[in-house]
């Protein structure tokens, strides 16, 4: 290909004006995180595993209610996961530790949607069905939802289910903060109000960042010094302290970083003003039109 | 003269009758009642002390068991009631802890700010409805007794740690419930129970109460061998 100096000033004109549009599109991304939502902390000392919030939100979502055994002890020999009929469940971990008995002390762990401040599945869906509302819940909204099912991809803590069994109108399912219970003056979250032990306190996620704070100042043998939830992927409504590191608990290692950051900066800076797409067309094109002169001259020869 | 002993005696069976359709209440049981509706002013500051202090103020105040006034109450709090109501109140034996324990700071953690209250203050007086915003490190009232119950209980290995140890059940009441006809016989009833508690007939049937056997001696020719019981040859005899 011959690079003539016409061809040259166009391809660098097209160029430069592209990388000149870049940096102004280019620009940092902002946390679209409400500033004061509401949170749960969950301290994990103090759940006795009744499963009493696995109760309550059964009850308050209409759900199926939970699965009851005898002694209520042989749930625990199985990991489980929240799923469509369950947004909550409590999982027991041992601790290493013996009490007076010689028993293993049992840790409880009660999971859910953690209500990320910049939520993953709120980025991912294309159809805004999930969107992070200013009192905290991340919020699904069913008649929006297409059932691409992106966000239970992008959630770092695999929380969203999804109705499998129903053909017509299936839903994905996740805890809703009790979004219309939470919504009201004085409302609480189901699994909050039903606690006897308070292991879940409710209320301003400043002040309860603050509170676990203290906790762990005022009882540093009795927690981890980590508050999980307060910088996990650019903090959760939910927050959790614990006796027992977090890696024991099966919560996952997650980075400090929002996860739509990454995927919102690259997303925004390629496609604003669709200029990397006209880049790349034109370059397409650009070669196209080159080559096409070039295969033209000899079969003009060869005519000739 | 004999109309007046008429006239009196009936006067009295009437006085008898009209005593005899009030119900009798225990008078404590009562008074346990009546203080567990009550609701106190929130107490908003605590003398945060260290407890070994408190507990050596106590002694120095001369505070015993002759102090406790009521032998139980009632954990029935309104509080409470109004979030939730899944287990009937539970009966707290105070003066048997008190004597049992014998140190009062185990569960009056701390006093009151104000030096002119109270040393030893009610629970509900600090600890209410769960989730203050101006007080977040408080505890609400359920779990103020949760946690000071249960833990004490675990530590001490003695008393109740299981819901139903220290409640019972808040059965609803059944008048409304059951539907049977004036004279029913012993099947309808049965059947009517068994209409919303199928499981506990089946459960039954599963029972010594259903399937006892056993060596029966003095029976036929003391043959030890025999075996009767409702499981093999008797019908209905308990």
């Amino acid at each position: 290909m011959q690079l003539t100096r016409r061809n040259f000033f166009k391809f660098m004109g097209a160029t430069g004006a592209s990388v000149a549009v870049l940096p102004s599109s280019a620009q940092a991304w902002q946390s679209k995180a409400p500033p004061d939502p509401y949170g749960c902390l969950v301290d994990l000392t103090r759940c006795n595993g009744c499963r009493k919030c696995e109760d309550a939100c059964s009850t308050v979502n209409e759900l199926p209610p939970p699965i009851k055994d005898v002694c209520d002890c042989t749930v625990f020999e199985k990991k489980r996961r929240p799923d469509e009929n369950a947004f909550t469940v409590v999982n027991r971990y041992f601790s290493g530790k013996l009490d007076e008995l010689d028993k293993p002390l049992p840790v409880f762990v009660k999971i859910q949607c953690m209500h990320c401040q910049d939520p993953a599945c709120v980025s991912a869906c294309i159809v805004g069905a999930l969107t992070k509302k200013e009192n905290g819940a991340v919020h699904y909204d069913v008649s929006k939802c297409i059932g691409c099912r992106y966000c239970m991809v992008a959630c770092p803590f695999e929380i969203p289910a999804y109705e499998y069994h129903d053909p017509i109108t299936p839903r994905v399912r996740k805890c809703t903060f009790c979004f219309d219970r939470i919504s009201k003056d004085g409302g609480l979250p189901g699994c909050a109000t039903i606690c006897p032990v308070e292991a879940i306190t409710f209320g301003k996620r400043n002040t309860l960042l603050e509170l676990a704070k203290k906790r762990i100042k005022d009882n540093p043998g009795k927690y981890v010094d980590h508050v999980y939830g307060e910088k996990e992927v650019g903090g959760t409504s939910w927050l959790y302290v614990s006796s027992l590191p977090f890696s024991k608990l099966n919560f996952p290692q997650l980075p400090e970083k929002p996860s739509p950051k990454l995927s919102e900066t690259i997303q925004h800076s390629l496609f604003s003003y669709l200029w990397s797409p006209i880049l790349l067309f034109g370059l397409l094109g650009g070669i196209m039109y080159k080559s096409k002169k070039k295969n033209d001259n000899p079969q003009d020869k060869g005519g000739a | 003269m004999i109309k007046k002993i008429i006239f009196y005696s009936g006067f009295m069976i009437l006085v008898a009758a009209l005593s005899m359709a009030q119900v009798w209440k225990a008078p404590d049981q009562e008074k346990a009642k009546e203080r567990a509706k009550e609701r106190v002013k929130f107490i908003k500051d605590y003398k945060d002390e260290d407890n070994i202090l408190r507990k050596i103020a106590l002694i120095e105040k001369g505070i015993s068991l002759d102090d406790v006034k009521n032998n139980y109450f009632l954990l029935d709090s309104p509080i409470i009631k109004e979030r939730e109501d899944h287990y009937g109140p539970v009966r707290f034996a105070h003066k048997r802890h008190a004597a049992l324990i014998n140190d009062c700071t185990e569960c009056h953690h701390y006093r009151p700010k104000d030096e002119s209250m109270l040393e030893t203050t009610r629970c509900s007086a600090c600890h209410q409805d769960s989730f203050n915003a101006d007080h977040p490190e408080r505890i609400g009232l359920k779990a103020a007794f949760h946690q000071q119950c249960t833990e004490c209980h675990q530590e001490e290995q003695n008393g109740p740690v299981t819901c139903t140890g220290c409640h019972l059940k808040n059965v609803p009441d059944h008048k409304d419930l059951v539907k049977l006809a004036d004279n029913s016989d012993a099947f309808q009833v049965t059947a009517e129970c068994l209409r919303c508690h199928d499981q506990a007939g089946e459960d039954m049937l599963k029972t010594a109460h259903w399937n006892w056997r056993g060596p029966s001696p003095y029976t036929v020719k003391h043959r030890k061998d025999v075996q009767h019981g409702k499981g093999t040859t008797a019908l209905n005899n308990y």
